[in-house]
């Protein structure tokens, strides 16, 4: 190839990426760089703004509980995506068996996912509602609590509920991601494992779960980053309550932008988040050999 | 060359707009943002007919939010340069942005029109006044009282309403049984500050520079609301729920006393089918105290035409749209003249809610928990997280004043 020639090339290469690299660059590199900038300065809409160098993150992490609380809370939320994850699994192995009318099942299952995360949390709010709620309905009429439960209210329960209520609405997805795995399992190898004389359990463990490694994985990103960025179920379920009970990293910055009046602090409170959530990348790209979402140079 | 001559003749149109003036229209224009009164938008635009019979020339633009979008709202707004010129806020939001310098002092347009600033409630009109200056005239107005259900006071055994703390907690514990509970309040703002100003606790010292609530007969307060709320004579719900969850909890009729403004009475007498005159009772809460959460409307800093923005507040608030706005969404106004007429019609047309809006005239010197803090959010955060944590069992009364202290006086240093 000669040189006029691979100019050329690459100059229809950058003019065909120009427009994303544009856009890119406008909405996610220059408010993350003027975010980074805030954090460093003393800012509301009616002060001009001062350098204050490291004072936001200082107060954040030597000063701030509410920080140190809702950031315990999001590890806590974010520990909850291998549940799901092996719910779904399970489901996944049942509506792959042969099972009648498992179609009607799979489709039963995935509904929750397209459901907007508002109607997700407002139709919990009603199941845990502590006078009218089915769920304290059920456990009232089985004899195993006398008074109902106000879940969303309770320092206990709240947290708990709440991560009820995000693994029923994502593990419909998960299912279809895992069933997918299985599904592309080539049935010859458990054939030649039973001949070889491996039970139902070594058969999961030796080649199910190896070979559904690559979904697991997409499954657990995705439910790390949804445990980072699940704003709008919590707000609808408990604002953060009780007490912070509920409290996450992206509620809290909502919080001290839009309720406190603190748009300085809130932006130090996202790069915390900017950095947690890149950490957690760079781990899930180690854990995958350093390979996740690299793709072949096309010649 | 078709197509050149037609891209330049484009590119010349397109500068000619640009470098046009702004246009007339665009320069006759204000915008109008209020809190969540979609309802009333029938008369609002009769505000704006009747504002545009003064300014045939000007437009207005109306937006309402929301109480939990408006602060968001209004502060990007605020970021973008083109915040509402005219704003009706709820409660201490307006402290912040008139501290900072983002409101218009209206002193000036008041003493241009002494009929004007006569005309509001000179009791009333301070409490948007922030070191000297005016930021906010009323547009409605609200405190806190006493709702008492009149069964259950009876089937207690009791004649009256509750005269002091002691008795209020002693009270709520004779109803407080099984699924009944005795007290509830509403608690966002500063709502449930009654509760303490009753104890003589003060929030901060008289130079605003301290915390001054850690004392003892605060955290004997405290303990005390915490145990009765422990065993159920005050109903949970006041220290978590903010505004649906408690007047739906009243409404039942299973609360026997209930420390709301005068707006939840409307909210819960359409859904309380027990409410009516024999069976709900109005009072002050003890001491005569009461938390003011009113409505004002203000100019924004960036208004570019302040004085129409100051026009158009004049005809919402006058005495045809205030009486029009009482009787209609039942709530006072702020302006003698007209609430009188407004209490006369309640009087006769519906004598229950006149009891209910006849207390917010009253005891106008016992309100509490409207101080003029331009932190005032993050102070109220600060102290209510740690008060809510001792409320709700999770802290010592002590530990949890002791912690909140530290907290305000921090926010106060900064």
């Amino acid at each position: 190839m000669n040189v006029a020639r691979r100019w050329r090339r690459q100059g229809v290469i950058w003019l065909l990426l120009a427009p994303s690299l544009a856009i890119f660059f406008l909405y996610r590199i220059v408010p993350l760089g003027w975010n980074a900038v805030l954090s460093v300065q003393k800012w509301s809409p009616l002060r001009p703004a001062e350098f204050a160098g490291l004072y936001h993150y200082e107060e954040m992490l030597l000063h701030d509980d509410v920080f140190w609380t809702s950031l315990g809370n999001t590890l806590v939320y974010m520990a909850s995506a291998p549940i799901g994850i092996a719910l779904a699994l399970a489901l996944a192995l049942l509506v792959n068996a042969g099972l009648r009318g498992r179609t009607v099942y799979r489709a039963i299952i995935f509904v929750s996912y397209p459901l907007m995360t508002v109607a997700v949390g407002i139709i919990w709010r009603w199941l845990y509602d502590e006078k009218l709620g089915l769920i304290n309905y059920v456990l009232i009429r089985l004899g195993l609590v006398e008074r109902g439960i106000a879940f969303l209210d309770s320092f206990t329960w709240a947290m708990p509920a709440v991560i009820v209520a995000a693994i029923w609405q994502i593990v419909g997805f998960f299912m279809i991601i895992v069933l997918a795995g299985l599904q592309s399992i080539p049935p010859n190898l458990y054939e030649a494992a039973a001949i070889d004389g491996a039970d139902r359990g070594q058969r999961f463990a030796r080649i199910t779960v190896p070979l559904l490694r690559p979904s697991l994985f997409l499954c657990l990103v995705l439910g790390i980053i949804n445990s980072f960025t699940s704003f709008d179920l919590i707000y609808v379920m408990t604002r953060g309550g009780p007490n912070y009970a509920t409290e996450l990293l992206i509620t809290y910055i909502y919080r001290a932008a839009f309720v406190l009046s603190q748009l300085d602090y809130a932006a130090a409170l996202t790069v915390v988040l900017f950095v947690l959530l890149l950490a957690v990348t760079w781990a899930a790209n180690r854990a995958t050999g350093g390979e996740a979402g690299a793709v072949e140079a096309a010649e | 060359m078709k197509l050149v001559r037609l891209v330049v003749l484009g590119a010349v149109l397109m500068a000619a707009v640009a470098g046009c003036p702004e246009t007339a229209a665009a320069q006759q224009k204000i915008s109008v943002l209020t809190w969540n009164i979609p309802v009333y938008k029938e008369k609002i635009e009769g505000w704006i007919a009747d504002f545009r019979k003064i300014h045939p020339d000007v437009q207005v633009e109306w937006l309402d939010k929301k109480g939990p979008e408006w602060g968001p709202f209004y502060q990007t707004q605020l970021v973008a340069g083109t915040a509402p010129d005219v704003i009706d806020v709820q409660g201490g939001l307006w402290l912040e942005y008139a501290a900072n310098n983002g409101l218009v002092d209206l002193g000036p347009f008041l003493a241009r029109d002494p009929e004007v600033k006569d005309y509001y409630n000179p009791r009333i009109l301070p409490s948007w006044n922030y070191e000297g200056k005016q930021y906010m005239v009323p547009f409605y107005i609200s405190k806190t009282l006493l709702f008492y259900n009149k069964t259950m006071l009876k089937e207690a055994g009791l004649t009256r309403p509750p005269q002091s703390f002691e008795e209020l907690v002693d009270f709520a514990r004779q109803m407080g049984k099984g699924e009944k509970s005795g007290f509830m309040t509403l608690n966002f703002d500063w709502l449930y500050w009654p509760l303490f100003a009753m104890n003589g606790v003060e929030l901060l010292s008289p130079d605003g520079k301290k915390a001054a609530f850690n004392t003892p007969s605060a955290a004997k307060a405290l303990d005390t609301l915490a145990k009765a709320t422990a065993d159920g004579a005050v109903n949970k719900v006041s220290w978590t729920g903010r505004w649906v969850e408690p007047n739906d909890a009243f409404a039942s009729g299973t609360v026997g006393m209930y420390q709301a403004h005068a707006p939840a009475f409307f909210y819960v007498r359409g859904s309380g089918k027990w409410i009516s005159a024999d069976t709900l009772g109005v009072a002050q809460m003890p001491g005569g105290f009461a938390t003011p959460n009113s409505h004002g409307f203000g100019i924004s800093k960036s208004s570019k035409r302040p004085d129409l923005a100051w026009d158009f507040i004049k005809v919402a608030t006058n005495e045809k749209w205030g009486y029009t706005f009482g009787t209609t969404l039942r709530n006072l106004t702020g302006a003698p003249r007209v609430d009188t007429r407004i209490l006369e019609y309640f009087q006769k047309e519906d004598p229950l809610a006149y009891s209910v809006l006849k207390t917010q005239v009253e005891n106008l010197d016992k309100l509490v928990g409207n101080w003029r803090q331009a932190k005032d959010a993050q102070i109220k955060e600060a102290f209510y997280t740690e008060i809510q944590a001792a409320l709700l069992g999770r802290k010592p009364a002590a530990q949890a004043l002791a912690e909140a202290e530290r907290k305000v006086n921090r926010i106060l240093q900064r």
